[in-house]
């Protein structure tokens, strides 16, 4: 069994949990540079104030109603290391996805999964202050889709089971969802689905695994596969293009010194750097995610921490400093088993937000990565690689309404009133 | 399983035991059986780095009780409210710091401050945000070498 935790409206109940009067008012996140809406909370989305709106443009009297909040990563970040942390207590093997969702491998545990979902929801609502939603299936295709379902749900704790594949309530649940709301079936491929008559999930299952092969591809039949309960997809092979890319890759031998995983992180960035140029997206936030091998002797070793880019960028160098500066932070001395890189907050990249240093040097940037797809296409991967990347000074981003670094800097701690 | 803190304040490394055990002339000390990890506060104070947050505390309410304004509060979500603790609850949308008490077998939040009034508490309480568990007071000499 997989299990898909999210947190749910993260980065509106990070916010609260430090400013409790938020509880209850329409919140609004911002993104880099305030430029956009890219978090909302539910009474914030009850008044039809839509996702990515840009600040500017919403109506005065709307205004008046919200609070708004710059996006405070470095916050976001270590709360997002908390669930995770709190996670790993109870089950062995976390997958993080993304700032805000994990999965879990349950495979090899027996348990009543109600219970254990309750439970984990309980200890991360408990321990770090976060409500979060779990959905429990045989596959990681399906837990997402579970859990999608348990938010739904009006009494605490969220959680949603599907015991196997066969379950009838999955069946009626598949028969009424639309493929597009299948992890990994993009606008395109819906469509096209559409034009052979599939039009919901259960009719994908359905689909005859040589016909997906023949007329789409390996990995919908792969996906159509998942549906039906057999777990054949990894965490690499899909990414939901909208929100996050994610590359990472477990060593042959474990790695100890830092100059090698530096290496493997300049792997890492390159990837994920060329997987945003393919998709035309831009990131805003990076994590790097390490870990030492959960299943041998000695102490077991895991960290992970976001940062925000200084502003959205689909350059590799620019992730690559960014992440070689978490890596850097991270890095204990012990043997490494695991190194991934996380991308988050994808933008498409023509909407991107001008910064007073936009000017000439995103262009330049620009045809550089262009330049340098080109030439790892045709002279192959390794005619050019990243080298090591002098650490730069981090740009200074306008967040006129940043929330208090509450947990990682002694000077911005919360204050509690004595009564 | 044994964890390492992930994000929040790990404990600084100590340093390099290869560079610290050796003399110039390569050869081992004699105190090396004998050396022990030096006391780390941290860890000391920071059993559970996933579920515990620092705060300062605003006002001198509590001052008979020995907590000042400014002091440092260690609070650990995990811990599970017992009357006498001290907690950081949310009161009128503000993080605040109350006592609990046991009155006639029934649990209440008691402020110090005499014009406000006990508040009923019950163990699933959604105000409940935290248990202190240390409070760490400047003395004058703070800071100075």
């Amino acid at each position: 069994m997989f299990a898909l935790i999210d947190c749910n409206n993260f980065y509106a109940a990070c916010e609260r949990l430090f400013e409790p009067r938020l509880e209850g008012v329409p919140l609004g996140v911002l993104s880099n540079n305030d430029g956009c809406v890219i978090a909302r909370s539910e009474e914030f989305k009850a008044l039809d104030i839509p996702m990515g709106i840009p600040t500017h443009k919403i109506a005065p009297h709307l205004r008046r109603r919200i609070v708004l909040k710059s996006s405070n990563y470095t916050l976001y970040g270590d709360l997002s290391a908390r669930v995770q942390q709190v996670l790993a207590q109870q089950v062995p093997t976390l997958e993080p996805y993304s700032i805000d969702e994990c999965f879990l491998d349950l495979r090899g545990m027996r348990e009543d999964w109600h219970a254990l979902g309750a439970a984990l929801v309980r200890s991360v609502q408990r321990q770090v202050g976060l409500p979060v939603s779990i959905g429990i299936a045989p596959t990681r295709t399906l837990a997402k889709l579970a859990n999608r379902q348990a938010k739904t749900q009006p009494t605490r704790p969220q959680v949603c089971v599907w015991q196997s594949a066969d379950a009838p309530e999955l069946a009626a649940h598949l028969a009424r969802l639309s493929p597009r709301e299948v992890w990994g079936v993009g606008e395109r491929l819906n469509a096209r689905l559409a034009g052979m008559g599939i039009v919901t999930a259960a009719a994908l299952r359905e689909t005859p695994d040589s016909v997906l092969r023949r007329r789409f591809s390996v990995v919908l039949a792969r996906t159509a596969a998942e549906l039906n309960g057999q777990a054949c997809l990894s965490m690499g092979d899909l990414e939901t293009p909208r929100r996050s890319i994610l590359c990472s890759r477990s060593f042959g031998q474990p790695l100890r010194d830092r100059a090698s995983l530096a290496g493997a992180l300049r792997h890492h960035c390159q990837r994920a750097g060329e997987k945003l140029r393919r998709d035309a997206m831009q990131a805003s936030a990076i994590g790097v995610y390490m870990r030492t091998n959960p299943h041998h002797a000695g102490s077991f070793h895991q960290a992970c921490e976001w940062a925000a880019l200084p502003f959205p960028s689909a350059d590799t160098q620019q992730l690559n400093r960014a992440a070689q500066r978490l890596l850097a932070r991270l890095w204990q001395p012990a043997a490494y088993q695991k190194l991934g890189v996380m991308l988050t907050e994808l933008t498409p990249r023509r909407q991107s937000q001008t910064t007073l240093f936009d000017g000439a040097e995103p262009a330049r940037q620009e045809a550089l990565m262009h330049a340098w797809d080109t030439i790892r296409a045709r002279y192959g991967r390794q005619a050019l690689t990243l080298g090591p990347q002098p650490a730069d000074a981090p740009w200074q981003m306008n967040s006129a309404y940043r929330s208090a670094c509450y947990t990682t800097r002694w000077d911005e701690l919360p204050r509690a009133r004595a009564r | 399983m044994p964890m390492t803190p992930i994000a929040p304040a790990a404990s600084p490394t100590p340093a390099s035991s290869e560079a610290l055990s050796r003399g110039a002339s390569g050869f081992p000390s004699p105190a090396d059986d004998y050396r022990e990890a030096p006391l780390d506060l941290h860890r000391h104070l920071v059993r559970r780095p996933a579920s515990t947050f620092f705060m300062h505390l605003e006002g001198d309410a509590h001052r008979h009780a020995g907590l000042h304004h400014g002091d440092l509060l260690v609070i650990d979500r995990a811990i599970s409210p017992r009357p006498g603790h001290w907690l950081v609850a949310v009161i009128d949308g503000e993080l605040s710091v109350l006592r609990l008490e046991r009155r006639q077998s029934r649990l209440y939040l008691a402020p110090s401050q005499p014009r406000l009034a006990a508040l009923p508490f019950d163990p699933d309480d959604a105000r409940l945000w935290g248990v202190i568990c240390y409070v760490i007071h400047a003395l004058p000499a703070e800071g100075e070498e």
